[in-house]
């Protein structure tokens, strides 16, 4: 399939770590979090490639660089409704595209650089399996939605509701959505 | 079976009988506290292991590695013959999650009961005690179930096994599984600790089931090349050699009745 793709970086700021001073017990049971993330909103996005001349058969929404070493959450995207929250319908009046679901790891239980991923600096001999917390990808379809939004709108803000599903006390909940890079790539028949 | 083949059956079909040996594997295995045992095995996936492929982990090569179902299967496939080693003829029950209530409760009956018979239901929690994470881990499994109308439908299976192209296919199952996960919480909430439920199992037996199902409609499909060889670590298995589910000596059905037939 022929692709074509327009891309958006993300911007949402990254701490490096949530745990803070660990506490010396045993961890607890991860939870279910109620407290709302920090939600991410793209800039206006150009979405041509999605109008009926280009005849479209599938549009994906991808997410590159997910970081996933803590908490696990559902992504709820929404498209030009950059006021969505945790409570907005999962409806199309909405915006409402599609979700994405992150299992992570949960916080790190192990020494100091347990966490670090070096794949950048990894030497052309090292076999090894790559490091568990390279960053994740995930790609939804949203072709119907994006060309919907086509008809009438020539760009779109793309907005990411992340809501926790399971975290403990070593996982930072309020920005737990982290990534690298958002692409839209579209096929033709 | 006359050829050989062990089945994975259903939950909601499984025979006071065969959910008395479940339990009794289970208890078993988690008594024991060596390479044989469930904690050791549980450790395997998250911590202090870390052997799962999850999220691709792609960033290495512009190889997609795509394990996360062969090397469940492997996974499953060692796990399940440590529970046989202890109770011959058990096998793991799939749990359908788009099975709703009153068919079936949304966190299965065998797993919910605390006690059964006045006895712990080993499929009920497990002990963690990992004295050398950092921080350690001591205490029993938990779990934080969402509200039964957020399981997946039928639908949602049917637009995963839509998917005709093997890396559409594996991440939109791998992204229905962390769904599940994640309507669990608790431990089978992180991957760190998810292992460690009991209902773990029962959970990827149902991923490795519509796999299956899936390989039966579309082969291997267009599943990498360079894929078949890399080595499912800390198993004994390639890729290449866990793609029959038949070759690893099992199948899934629904329900199984055995029938001795009598001669005379």
């Amino acid at each position: 399939m022929a692709a074509a793709s327009s891309s958006t970086r993300a911007s949402s700021s990254v701490s490096s770590s949530g745990a803070g001073a660990r506490p010396p017990r045993s961890v607890s049971a991860p939870r279910r979090v109620t407290t709302p993330s920090k939600t991410f909103s793209s800039q206006p996005v150009p979405i041509d490639f999605a109008g009926p001349v280009h005849r479209s058969n599938r549009i994906d929404l991808e997410v590159h660089g997910i970081f996933h070493g803590e908490a696990s959450y559902e992504g709820r995207i929404f498209f030009n409704n950059p006021d969505a929250d945790r409570n907005t319908p999962k409806t199309p009046e909405n915006g409402y595209a599609a979700s994405f679901y992150i299992f992570g790891h949960g916080g790190c239980l192990g020494d100091v650089g347990h966490c670090e991923v070096n794949e950048d600096t990894r030497e052309p001999y090292d076999f090894r399996p790559p490091h568990p917390l390279t960053p994740a990808v995930k790609r939804v379809k949203v072709t119907r939605v994006l060309q919907e939004i086509a008809k009438t709108s020539k760009e779109v803000v793309i907005t990411i509701v992340p809501v926790v599903t399971a975290a403990n006390e070593l996982c930072d909940t309020e920005n737990v959505f982290r990534c690298e890079e958002m692409r839209f790539v579209s096929y033709n028949p | 079976m006359a050829n050989g083949l062990r089945m994975r059956l259903a939950i909601h079909n499984l025979s006071d009988r065969q959910i008395g040996a479940l339990r009794d594997a289970y208890a078993q295995i988690m008594a024991i506290r060596d390479n044989r045992g469930y904690g050791f095995l549980a450790g395997l996936h998250g911590t202090p292991g870390h052997y799962c492929w999850h999220h691709q982990q792609n960033a290495r090569s512009a190889l997609q590695m795509r394990l996360f179902l062969p090397w469940h299967r492997a996974y499953l496939y060692n796990f399940e013959m440590a529970a046989r080693s202890r109770v011959a003829d058990v096998t793991i029950p799939w749990w359908d999650w788009t099975l709703h209530s009153p068919r079936q409760t949304p966190i299965p009956k065998i797993f919910n009961d605390q006690n059964v018979n006045r006895r712990p239901n080993s499929l009920f929690r497990f002990r963690i005690n990992l004295p050398n994470t950092n921080p350690p881990i001591n205490r029993d499994t938990e779990r934080d179930p969402a509200p039964e109308r957020e399981l997946p439908n039928q639908g949602d299976i049917d637009e995963v096994m839509s998917n005709t192209d093997w890396a559409d296919f594996e991440g939109a199952l791998e992204d229905l599984h962390d769904r599940i996960h994640g309507w669990v919480s608790g431990d089978m909430g992180i991957i760190d600790t998810a292992a460690y439920d009991p209902i773990f199992w029962s959970h990827h037996a149902m991923i490795d089931r519509l796999w299956w199902l899936w390989q039966a409609r579309n082969g291997n499909g267009n599943i990498t090349p360079d894929l078949l060889d890399v080595v499912l670590a800390p198993f004994n298995f390639r890729v290449r050699d866990v793609l029959n589910a038949n070759s690893l000596g099992y199948d899934y059905a629904a329900a199984q009745s055995v029938v001795t037939v009598g001669g005379t």
